[in-house]
């Protein structure tokens, strides 16, 4: 068995897919295929180009028009309702009118006046959803699939990689992580938890035989702004980035599942994130912007 | 004589043993890749293999290898 | 395991939706656990040398195999199925006559033979691709004039992270009903048994390379002599005559080296097995694995093999002295043997394609020690293969 690597960059990260097969032609196949799934999402979910489905959605806005979605947009949204639900109506997927707002390369922070305009663009309870119709009524809305579909892609390139004959392999987008397989010889991969504010620095090492570990953090995109830390996970319920961790690691059965665990805990904040993950029961690691670290998942001793 | 020869065997066995067991610090299970690989397989074409032994078996004295031993032939 | 807490099961459930599929390790899927292979061979024995009396056309055998291999309850078993045909003919040594200056003069049987030969063998594997795991095996084995069936079960199991131990018994029961037997005065009707049982032990020595150390003890009983063979005794030329009981041990040493960096792998075995006919062996074989590059293999191999006489083995017995035992059979005589095979490989998807060839050569001056009696009809053979395997991974 050869373990073979395919890096790629897509969803605006660098990605690898690792395949442990006895031929490279299968690994080649597999990793292809799978590469083209992933980058078939990246196109159809992705917020930053203007000729999508998307787009012709987000222009809907305010129009009165309803868009009908297909069957895996559909679960998208399904999933994403859910999760708006579990967070107590932080995650929201309308809520791009803030993200955007907060847009860290600026350096400042935005007047209430702004934070206010954008607010009235957002929420998810005033979608009006009846699969498969979606009609977003004010101008100006827009739908960001980001928490949820770089994860869904994981996913998506891993089972891929089973249908063609992989069994051993793990799919690495960015660091969220979904597993094809084990090792041939049955042991299972070693994934690295970074340090947040060191990527270089391994902070915490986990074993995945199966399933998925969905990492959400802010380590990558801060702002500080006269000693105060914003990150770019904004509260929907008031405008404000969220004062929570600086990264949560889930492990779950799919790494769909780990994000979406990971980013409600974030968007609930130090505590309630904390009781919510608790009470979820997977093995969890947040480290707080202070660097102490909580969570089932052990860390690796200094 | 075969007493002798199971002796010699079996110290040659636990000689082989203490100097695995002297080998240098246990392989971890990510450093095992080179050793899954289908040309570190103790028999990694068993159809040819089976073929080869029989062919061997067939026209020499005493030939084989370790393991269950199936049926064997009318070969002349 | 815990029932998953409400919001998981929440969770889990908007999930189910979009990744239809069971995320569990992709083990599971049997499809992708079925390898099957199909092998076609044809051997070759070279046409004797020195004094032969009799169409010196030698062995020839056409062989085909098919092996399936898949995994049942979601790859909790294991199970392999082999099955093997063969059409055997050609000419083979009957008996060694003394010329006038006391030479041997082989005498090959007089009408060639035309047989086949069906095998059959399962596998049985408890918890496969894992390190503890138990097979059992049976099989069975036909042709004219010899049928068998036989037995077996072994273990391995690991006894450290770097060690594991592997253990096992087999039991064969033949019979052998010789053709021709009232107008050769042969036995109408025989049955041998074969009891086995093996030992080993296999290291990981590094991240490169492993280790096995095993021994085998096999145990004949029965009717062990070949009722088609002569011996000349004397004057006369009389049926030969082989111990009913025949026990050998043998010890088994195997080494795989890999040197990954150039896709390649060095097999070295090395084996001595001694029985209780004065019969004592060496084979040595080594083999190079190597990758060229997108999908192909070659795979040289060197073989040697020796063997000492047994003590019941010669040409003939031109003054004998009342021998319970007497065997020409150049089997059981003082030879050793060197072959060299090349194989070549092509892994297309999910087949993999393959070739092979392979020249075998014996000589008495081969052996570790070349000396004692003549062995007269010693093979020289060649043989080739094809091959087609399908659900690599």
């Amino acid at each position: 068995m050869d373990l073979h690597r395919y890096a790629f960059s897509s969803m605006g990260c660098p990605c690898e897919i690792q395949l442990e097969t006895e031929f490279e032609s299968v690994a080649r196949d597999a990793a292809a295929k799978a590469q083209a799934e992933v980058a078939r999402l990246d196109e159809k979910y992705s917020h930053y180009r203007d000729d999508n489905w998307l787009a012709r959605l987000c222009a809907s806005a305010g129009s009165g028009r309803a868009i009908e979605l297909d069957e895996e947009a559909a679960n998208l949204i399904d999933f994403a309702a859910a999760l708006h639900v579990q967070s107590a109506g932080r995650f929201d997927i309308t809520a791009g009118a803030l993200t955007r707002l907060w847009d860290l390369q600026s350096g400042r922070v935005p007047t209430q006046a702004r934070i206010d305009e954008a607010t009235a663009r957002t929420g998810w309870h005033r979608v009006e959803w009846q699969r498969p119709r979606l009609r977003l009524p004010i101008a100006g809305m827009r739908i960001d699939f980001g928490g949820v579909v770089k994860e869904y892609a994981a996913d998506r390139a891993a089972e891929i990689c089973r249908q063609n004959g992989i069994r051993h392999g793990i799919v690495d987008l960015g660091g969220d992580l979904a597993v094809i397989g084990a090792h041939a010889d049955g042991s299972a991969w070693l994934a690295g938890i970074k340090a947040p504010r060191n990527p270089a620095n391994v902070y915490a090492s986990i074993e995945l035989d199966r399933g998925g570990l969905a990492t959400s953090g802010d380590y990558e995109r801060v702002m500080i702004v006269d000693g105060k830390r914003y990150s770019h996970i904004v509260d929907p319920t008031n405008g404000r980035p969220v004062d929570s961790f600086a990264s949560v690691s889930v492990l779950a059965a799919s790494c769909l599942v780990a994000g979406a665990a990971s980013t409600v805990a974030m968007l609930l904040g130090l505590e309630q994130g904390a009781a919510y993950l608790r009470e979820l029961g997977l093995p969890w690691l947040a480290v707080d912007a202070d660097g102490r670290t909580r969570g089932t998942i052990e860390v690796a001793a200094k | 004589m075969r007493p002798d020869l199971l002796l010699r065997l079996t110290c040659a066995l636990a000689c082989g043993a203490a100097l695995a067991a002297c080998a240098t610090k246990p392989v971890q299970p990510w450093e095992r890749a080179h050793l899954a690989r289908w040309d570190m397989r103790w028999d990694p074409d068993s159809a040819q293999t089976a073929m080869k032994q029989h062919a061997y078996f067939s026209k020499e004295g005493s030939s084989g290898t370790i393991g269950a031993a199936g049926g064997g032939c009318g070969c002349n | 395991m815990l029932r998953p807490s409400a919001s998981l099961a929440a969770l889990l459930s908007a999930a189910a939706a979009l990744l239809p599929a069971t995320p569990a390790n992709a083990a599971d899927s049997d499809e992708a656990n079925t390898h099957a292979s199909y092998r076609f061979s044809e051997y070759d024995e070279g046409a004797l040398h020195g004094s032969v009396v009799g169409d010196p056309r030698r062995y020839r055998v056409l062989s085909q195999q098919l092996d399936v291999d898949t995994k049942l309850d979601g790859g909790a078993w294991g199970l392999k199925l082999d099955a093997t045909h063969e059409v055997m003919s050609g000419s083979s040594p009957w008996f060694v006559a003394p010329d006038a200056q006391l030479r041997p003069v082989q005498v090959l049987s007089g009408a060639t033979i035309r047989d086949h030969r069906s095998a059959l063998s399962v596998a049985l594997t408890q918890n496969p691709g894992t390190s503890a795991n138990t097979t059992y095996t049976a099989s069975y084995s036909s042709e004219r004039d010899y049928r068998a069936a036989a037995i077996g079960v072994e273990r391995s199991q690991p006894l450290d992270a770097a060690t594991t131990l592997g253990y096992g018994g087999s039991f064969s029961h033949d019979v052998i009903e010789p053709t021709d037997a009232a107008l050769y005065n042969r036995i109408t009707h025989a049955t041998k048994n074969t009891a086995s049982t093996f030992a080993s032990l296999a290291w990981v020595l590094d991240r490169d390379s492993v280790l096995q150390a095993g021994v085998q003890v096999n145990l004949g009983h029965g009717y062990l002599t070949d009722p088609y063979k002569l011996f000349t005794y004397g004057a006369d030329i009389l049926a030969e005559r082989r111990p009913d009981r025949r026990v050998e041990a043998a010890g088994l040493v195997r080494y795989r080296r890999s040197y990954a960096q150039i896709d390649a792998a060095l097999h070295l075995d090395y084996r001595y097995a001694q029985d209780s006919w004065g019969l004592t062996s060496h084979t040595i074989e080594a083999s190079w694995y190597q990758g060229l590059g997108h999908g192909w293999r070659l795979v040289p191999t060197l073989r040697w093999y020796s063997q000492s006489a047994a003590r019941f083995y010669a040409p003939f017995l031109a003054a004998p002295a009342g021998q319970r035992y007497y065997s020409s059979d150049y089997r059981l005589g003082t030879y050793g043997a060197f072959s060299t095979s090349i194989n070549i490989r092509k892994a297309i998807g999910r087949w993999e394609v393959s070739l092979g060839a392979e020249r075998y050569h014996s000589a008495k001056g081969l052996a570790l020690d070349g000396g004692g009696a003549a062995v007269p009809a010693l093979v020289d053979s060649t043989r080739v293969w094809a091959g087609l395997d399908f659900g690599i991974d």
